[in-house]
């Protein structure tokens, strides 16, 4: 089932959640909603369940404005971020909730129910109530509770928040395959930019209310828009100045660029598109071997970068280094020359 | 000194008197339906005086009264507080002085609240005046008394509409909204949220509302004095004529007393288990 959110505001009071919301997702596909806490995602989240009234614009699905549709009557389940849990039904019951609401027939909610407790693990947990599970479990029924009404489109809160990094990972793939085999539409929202790139199609930035940049995740990586989604996503260098000539002075050199020449300008790079051996110049401060690779800080005047370089090389504290970059892996930001934090 | 006894020993002084003084009371009562402790002649343990209520017409009738204004002012008052306190759940302008008007009877003496339902609906009362100043009626019409015992329910319900009603506020503003969000995600629209979610998750505050209610009402005296209907007695007021006016038959109020507290007994108990019944819906998937 596609989604389109057109100029949607949300007011609370004085305060606006959402400012003025765009996004389109197709048919089946997985995109992230990512952003810093409090940016509005489970707000949008609420609007596309139809908990919310938007104070302005529409949202449609499948090409019908749904503004006016109760929830109980969109074909979308949530995950959510407090799970939510009937207290007094089981495991089980809880997950056959929305099923037997759909009046699907009887076995086959017996089948459905089995088969995603046992996806998540829970099939030993199935006659238990809600406060008898860990928080990692109880999110794993809010998972295969929203997922076992079959939905057209599956909002994820957070659904992983609680779980160890195995699990997590192993969650995630479960929930991606099940995404492909089902075909439902997924809109899921987490602050864990690794999360976001590892699953989506699509991701969408949120900040402050409104979307920063949207983009597949490698576009989103490598050729952020503002300095907010560079420094949201991964670890980028940023440096601030004037672009003359193809090139932006900086404490460690002249830093090759393509762009046209501006008096105040953003420029970020990635710290893994670094070679070693070229123009640029500083001293090692810091250096934490990770395995693969090895992560180098390195300063210059009053500013420092991190370099990602392969894990066979070996640099001490007071180091000097000189390294390299594309220009092509220099992106030029949109906005002014300031660096927000 | 064994833990169980030490317990014991600290409970009895708060506790043991009320256990004493309670079982005390009940204690005279019974062995008042059965002949001793009698006022009016010799003791004697017999089952006579019960035989003689079994045999008596009002006594059957006292009970089935009190049985039915019990069961339907506690029903109607629980089926009246549930709206009010899914609507007041959350707080909105003009809120509180609602909830707080609903409160209010709750603070007014019944026998107070029985006499100004008198002057609202008796036969040169407040409605019959108006109605045939308007015009609308041209004779006073009866509603003094009323045979199905409407005014006793009315008062009932009335008075005693504000315990469900803080029973069931608080135990339904105990479920966050994301769990009613849930159930509504899932399909469930206004009725099946009620019946699937809120009903089982306040059953326990229903059925103390329930339970509370009959029995205030099971035993009620004032209402049924003043606004009953005439011919017919709650078991409350055919105690005080058994045993007050020229009958003076003691054993016989005993009997009529011993019944009243069975009459709550079984009657809470048959309420409470009905809810039990009737939240336990098949949700069971196998
Ligand atoms: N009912 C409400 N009344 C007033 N303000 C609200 C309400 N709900 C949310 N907000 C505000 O709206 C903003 C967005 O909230 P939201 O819950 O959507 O954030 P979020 O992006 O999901 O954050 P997190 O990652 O911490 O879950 C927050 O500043 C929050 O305080
Ligand atoms: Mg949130």
């Amino acid at each position: 089932m596609g989604l389109e959110i057109e100029n949607v505001g949300v007011r609370f009071g004085s305060f606006e959640a959402l400012r003025s919301v765009n996004l389109t997702v197709d048919d089946g596909a997985f995109v992230t909603l990512l952003g810093p806490s409090g940016c509005g995602k489970t707000t949008l989240l609420n609007v596309i369940a139809g908990f919310l009234k938007p104070t302005s614009g529409t949202v449609r699905m499948d090409g019908m404005d749904i503004s006016d549709t109760r929830p109980e009557a969109r074909d979308t389940a949530m995950c959510f971020q407090s799970y939510a849990l009937f207290p007094h039904l089981s495991v089980r019951e809880n997950v056959a909730f929305g099923p037997r609401q759909k009046k699907v027939p009887k076995n086959e909610i017996v089948q459905r129910v089995s088969k995603l407790l046992d996806q998540m693990g829970l099939d030993i947990h199935a006659e238990k109530l809600p406060n008898a599970l860990s928080g990692g479990q109880q999110q794993r029924v809010a998972l295969a509770r929203a997922l076992a009404v079959a939905p057209g489109i599956v909002l994820f809160d957070e659904p992983l928040s609680n779980l160890d990094a195995k699990l997590r990972d192993q969650v995630r793939t479960e929930i991606r395959a099940l995404q492909r085999e089902v075909g439902f539409t997924a809109v899921y929202v987490t602050h864990d930019q690794a999360e976001a790139l590892a699953m989506s199609d699509e991701v969408f930035l949120l900040n402050k209310g409104v979307v920063e940049q949207s983009g597949a995740p490698r576009e989103i990586y490598f050729r952020p828009r503002t300095s907010f989604v560079a420094d949201f996503i991964g670890a980028a260098n940023l440096h601030v100045g004037k672009i003359k000539d193809g090139a932006m002075a900086t404490p460690f050199g002249p830093l090759g660029v393509r762009g046209a020449d501006a008096l105040n300008k953003t420029v970020c790079w990635r710290p893994e598109v670094v070679r070693l051996g070229g123009d640029l110049q500083g001293a090692v401060t810091a250096s934490a071997f990770q395995g693969g690779h090895l992560d180098l800080f390195v300063s210059a005047g009053d500013q420092t970068v991190r370099l990602q370089v392969p894990g066979s090389h070996e640099f001490d504290v007071g180091d000097e280094v000189s390294f390299g970059l594309d220009p092509e892996n220099v992106v030029v930001l949109a906005d002014e020359g300031h660096v927000d934090a | 000194m064994p833990r169980y006894l030490r317990i014991v020993l600290l409970l009895t002084p708060g506790l043991g008197l009320v256990v004493v003084m309670m079982s005390m009371v009940i204690y005279r009562a019974v062995a008042q339906s059965f002949g001793l402790y009698n006022f009016g002649g010799e003791d004697i343990l017999s089952l006579a005086h019960w035989q003689e209520m079994f045999d008596n017409r009002r006594y059957w009738s006292a009970l089935r009264w009190s049985g039915y204004i019990a069961t339907t002012s506690a029903l109607l008052s629980v089926a009246l507080a549930y709206p009010l306190a899914l609507w007041l759940r959350r707080p909105f302008f003009g809120s509180t002085i609602l909830s707080a008007m609903i409160k209010a009877p709750y603070f007014v003496p019944g026998l107070v609240a029985a006499f100004l339902l008198i002057n609202v609906i008796s036969f040169h009362g407040f409605v019959n005046e108006f109605m045939i100043w308007i015009g609308l009626w041209d004779k006073p019409v009866r509603m003094q008394n009323d045979e199905n015992g409407y005014a006793i329910i009315g008062l009932q319900v009335w008075k005693q509409l504000p315990l469900a009603f803080l029973l069931l506020l608080g135990s339904i503003q105990s479920i966050p909204d994301s769990v009613l969000h849930a159930a509504q995600d899932l399909g469930a629209g206004t009725l099946a949220r009620f019946r699937r979610v809120v009903l089982p998750l306040t059953m326990k505050a229903m059925q103390a509302a329930l339970v509370l209610i009959f029995i205030g009402a099971a035993g009620d005296f004032s209402f049924q004095a003043i606004a009953g209907p005439a011919r017919k007695n709650s078991m409350a007021t055919l105690m005080t004529q058994l045993q007050g006016s020229n009958y003076s038959d003691w054993n016989g109020a005993a009997v009529v007393g011993v019944t009243l507290m069975g009459l709550s007994l079984v009657g809470a108990v048959a309420l409470a288990g009905f809810v039990q019944l009737m939240t336990k819906f098949t949700e069971n998937v196998r």
